[in-house]
């Protein structure tokens, strides 16, 4: 059985602790070449690195298992089918991740269009003044502290809230750590524009979770 | 050029140089609510860090065999062996049918005379069969092809009588 991959932010082991469990674990980009050769079984390999945190991701995005899953499939099967393209200017993982973002945004704003969702946030963006403090400070009793169930549901309904980029850009950064550069590489578009995106959804989550986090 | 919005996010998270910091610092003393903001936002990503866990992904060995299956249904199969040029091209099924449609028509030809003549031989056959299977000797049995009519005929004399069992449908 494969070892699934560690998330980008958790700690890492050894090296030579690494090195001793998988001393044969061929590289993604050794896996890459093989898939370009049409070796479906590297691209097996691959897929059993990353579904586990492709799939985790899309699941921060739409809150669904069933369409987690999907999106996760359509996504590596797009990405089997424009593997011959990957040139390695980035490494194989953001360019995965670029492509589940991509498979994970147009199904977000395809929901939008036909109204399942709830977020708008294209109306509380102009309505958000940068140099404003976000909200008035929440007042709580400890009694009405949160359980951690309650406080799961929160965030899942303030993320929803949150327009497809907005949601893409702030999970990627507080989730899973990364940099500007990796974000702009993975939604294709500039960093100015991810830390702008980043800044609003910032905003948005705060004005929304402001009572939780305060009463913590 | 940064935009406030941009520099206020690198701000928090700590991606500004040295003179960046200098000078953004210097800006943020007409803002007295910056510090609490960005406290709020670290405040925020650690909540979200401690409550959004990774979500397990349930029967990850089936999420891979769907792939593999989609991957495979959607190549061409190897299995299936290109389709070879067949014998009978358009031009040969032509000249064939026309060989055999003239094979036919001299077979035709040739055919029905002699079956005409072999009905012939068949009337006075079955005459003496009838002749010869009769218990009276008064009753006689001719039988003959009009060609007119295209019809065989049985005809029978002195028969006075004939079961029903017997007639002929």
């Amino acid at each position: 059985m494969p070892l699934e991959s560690e998330p980008l932010n958790a700690p890492t082991a050894p090296a030579e602790r690494t090195a001793s469990i998988e001393p044969t674990l061929p590289d993604d980009s050794d896996l890459v070449n093989r898939c370009q050769g049409g070796d479906t079984a590297a691209f097996d390999e691959l897929v059993t690195r990353y579904r586990g945190k492709v799939y985790a991701m899309i699941y921060n995005m739409v809150h669904n298992e069933q369409d987690a899953w999907d999106l996760a499939q359509d996504g590596f099967l797009k990405a089997w089918k424009s593997i011959g393209r990957f040139r390695g200017q980035s490494s194989f993982y953001t360019w995965l991740y670029r492509i589940m973002m991509n498979v994970t945004i147009d199904s977000l704003r395809r929901k939008q269009v036909g109204g399942e969702t709830e977020f708008d946030d294209s109306i509380a963006l102009s309505r958000i003044d940068p140099n404003s403090a976000t909200t008035p400070r929440a007042v709580a009793l400890p009694e009405e502290k949160m359980a951690g169930d309650e406080i799961r549901a929160r965030i899942d309904a303030a993320v929803s809230r949150l327009s497809p980029e907005h949601r893409a850009v702030i999970l990627m950064r507080e989730i899973d750590g990364l940099e500007y550069q990796e974000i702009a590489d993975s939604l294709d578009c500039s960093i100015g524009t991810v830390m702008s995106r980043l800044f609003y959804a910032r905003k948005k989550m705060q004005s929304m979770l402001r009572d939780v986090y305060e009463n913590l | 050029m940064k935009t406030f919005e941009e520099k206020f996010t690198a701000w928090v998270d700590g991606r500004l140089t040295a003179a960046e910091l200098a000078a953004f610092e210097r800006e943020l003393e007409s803002h007295p609510e910056a510090l609490a903001e960005k406290e709020a936002a670290l405040d925020l990503g650690n909540l979200l860090r401690a409550n959004i866990a990774t979500r397990p992904l349930s029967n990850p060995d089936f999420f891979n065999h769907q792939i593999l299956n989609q991957i495979h249904a959607s190549q061409p199969s190897a299995s299936v062996p290109a389709a070879r040029p067949s014998f009978w091209s358009l031009p040969r099924m032509a000249y064939s049918g026309a060989f055999l449609l003239l094979i036919s028509t001299l077979l035709y030809f040739a055919a029905v005379p002699n079956t005409r003549r072999e009905v012939r031989h068949n009337q006075q056959y079955v005459t003496n069969i009838l002749n010869a299977r009769s218990d009276d000797p008064s009753i006689t049995a001719t039988s003959f092809h009009s060609k007119e009519q295209n019809v065989n005929v049985l005809w029978l004399d002195g028969l006075d009588y004939m079961p029903p069992d017997h007639k002929l449908k």
